[in-house]
């Protein structure tokens, strides 16, 4: 059997590029690592809980990826994730694992930090520091045990609202105490209404006080007046402030007193002097001490007085004399 | 009608225990296991001829050809559409769930695991299955089957070998190629759907990033087993024509429903051994 040429070629064409597109595919989805994946080196993770970590999920350095968990074991009394790291990313020994969890549906990855410069690489084999991290599932519990709070907090509130098989409750006392008083409550009500109608009508003292229109002019006029007595108080203490201002300034004798300093200084020496007068009269110095301290001249005076009354007597008994007469007697 | 009569040759002469067992199941079942059974047993007869294939090189490249080449075009079509409505239903399914930039590793995965291989086996049942089947069929019903065999030519190694060689061969090409388009149709469904909008670049990323080759390989292994199913299936159905020119019609039917029924089928199977 014999084929056309045309028909052979493009089978052979097709299948070529059949070939080569699942090269292509090969090549872009696995990196031409198909069956030998690159082993890499492994690192031990010991956590509490590995959480929802299986193997297969990714080992992620700064959100990069670097290799994936080989597998995932019971060690003693905490589980252990095996890491496979690609061999060309090397982490430093104060690197720290957490594991991730990604999203609300809670894929994991374990997340590594890059560690400090200073820190050796980790040799292959070695344990990798863990840190724990709080998981949804962890913060779903919490939420939980507060809702069985604030559920039993609730009921506390409700038991207590409505009372319980052996105690009646605030609700049940409430209505107790108003079906007990109904009739006073209706009575007081209507009192109340009594009462609220003779206001709104303007009777008894509240009603005028309420509906009297004087009061309220009154009270407008008693705050007008108020208003001017602060307007006074006002203009007065500015006038105040004026003259302390002044005062400050030096001016005006006050000022003078206050602030000069030589008015202060005559004032010094005219005190002093004063003392020195008081003092000189206090010890009977000088003219004016000796009329203060010296009682001899008031009984003097006190006989001259006696004297010149007598000669004033005289004068009325023996008739017009001269009046330089009437004195040279009364002194002699 | 005794399912004795209708089949198995082995029932003539004394009946054994296993024979009698067979009388007394359902015709269905009994067509199931005899159509099972010839099937395999055409596998069998076809690979003992396995040396004689370079001598038929040129059978096997007309077939080639056939399967391949010719089928080409309209794998390409379907499987772009299939890719763009896969990336549309899960764009608009995923809007108000917030798993949008997951499309291009979800389109992705479908196509290259699952129906990328499925749609290549569903459209090489239809369009070369039922031309193996009416052709054989015809070729039975008109004694040239029987004239092969009165040359000392066995069917299975003119007939049978040289088209399941070339299923063999192309069927990789054909599911890589539906794989590739219906990619690019879901690439360009996200970047034009106004609800969805994913740059391309992201949308292949976010399909490199959850995809290996080995899904990719997952898909091809799928389709050999579907390719190397239907061309057995239809071969052996067509090369058991009885009857006249009617029966040639009856047999292609039978050979496309069965075909499909069997890719279905085994695909969950194989999906289920190769996870």
């Amino acid at each position: 059997m014999t084929n056309n040429p045309q028909q052979t070629a493009r089978v052979g064409l097709f299948f070529l590029l059949g070939m080569a597109l699942i090269w292509v595919t090969f090549e872009t989805l696995s990196g031409g690592k198909l069956w030998f994946k690159d082993k890499g080196y492994q690192l031990v993770a010991g956590f509490d809980s590995l959480k929802e970590l299986k193997a297969g999920d990714d080992v992620r350095m700064a959100g990069v990826k670097i290799g994936d968990v080989a597998l995932t074991r019971l060690a003693g009394r905490r589980a252990e994730a095996v890491l496979r790291i690609d061999s060309d990313k090397r982490i430093k020994a104060d690197a720290t694992a957490t594991i991730v969890t990604q999203g609300l549906i809670g894929t994991g990855y374990v997340s590594i930090d890059l560690g400090t410069d200073a820190a050796p690489f980790l040799p292959a084999g070695g344990e990798i520091r863990t840190a724990a991290t709080a998981d949804l599932n962890s913060v779903m519990a919490q939420l939980g045990d507060l809702g069985r709070k604030l559920e039993g907090a609730l009921g506390g509130l409700g038991t207590s609202l409505n009372g319980d098989s052996r105690q009646p409750g605030l609700l049940q006392k409430v209505d107790t105490i108003l079906t007990e008083n109904r009739e006073n409550l209706s009575r007081t009500t209507a009192n109340l209404q009594q009462i609220t109608d003779k206001v709104n009508r303007g009777e008894g003292t509240l009603g005028r006080l309420l509906n009297d229109s004087r009061l309220h002019d009154e009270l407008l006029a008693g705050v007008t007046e108020l208003k001017q007595g602060a307007t006074q108080a006002r203009s007065f203490l500015a006038n105040a402030e004026e003259l302390v201002a002044e005062v400050k300034r030096g001016r005006g004798t006050l000022g003078a007193l206050v602030y000069d300093q030589k008015a202060a200084d005559d004032l010094k020496a005219s005190l002093a002097s004063l003392r020195e007068v008081s003092e000189q009269l206090a010890q009977g110095r000088g003219t004016l001490g000796q009329l203060l301290k010296d009682d001899s001249l008031v009984r003097e005076t006190r006989a001259l007085l006696k004297k010149a009354d007598r000669a004033i007597d005289n004068l009325d008994d023996t008739g017009p004399i001269t009046a330089v007469g009437v004195v040279a007697n009364g002194l002699f | 009608m005794p399912n004795t009569l209708s089949a198995s040759p082995a029932s003539r002469g004394t009946p054994s225990v296993t024979d009698r067992l067979l009388t007394w199941l359902p015709t269905p079942v009994f067509q199931v296991l005899h159509g099972t059974g010839s099937t395999l047993l055409l596998l069998g007869r076809t690979l003992r001829h396995v040396p004689s294939l370079p001598r038929q090189f040129g059978r096997f490249i007309e077939q080639c050809h056939l399967i391949g080449y010719t089928t080409m075009p309209i794998v390409g079509i379907l499987s772009f559409f299939i890719g763009s409505v896969l990336a549309l239903q899960s764009g608009h399914a995923g809007e108000n769930v917030g798993y949008k930039q997951f499309i291009g590793a979800l389109v992705g995965l479908t196509m290259a695991r699952e129906l990328g291989p499925v749609m290549a086996a569903v459209l090489l049942a239809g369009r070369v299955g039922s031309a193996i089947a009416a052709e054989l069929a015809s070729m039975k019903v008109y004694q040239e089957v029987d004239a092969l065999e009165t040359m000392n030519i066995p069917p299975e190694r003119m007939l049978v070998l040289p088209r399941l060689a070339a299923v063999l061969t192309m069927m990789p090409v054909l599911t890589i190629m539906a794989d590739l388009v219906g990619w690019f149709g879901g690439a360009i469904v996200s970047k034009y759907t106004h609800f969805i909008s994913i740059e391309p670049a992201s949308y292949f990323a976010n399909l490199r990033q959850y995809m290996d080759f080995s899904d990719v390989l997952n898909g091809l292994i799928k389709a050999e087993v579907f390719g190397v199913t239907v061309v057995l299936v239809c071969c052996n159905i067509g090369l058991n024509t009885r009857g006249g020119p009617r029966e040639i019609g009856a047999s292609v039917t039978r050979a496309v429903v069965t075909s499909l029924i069997l890719i279905l089928v085994l695909d969950f199977f194989v999906t289920k051994a190769l996870m």
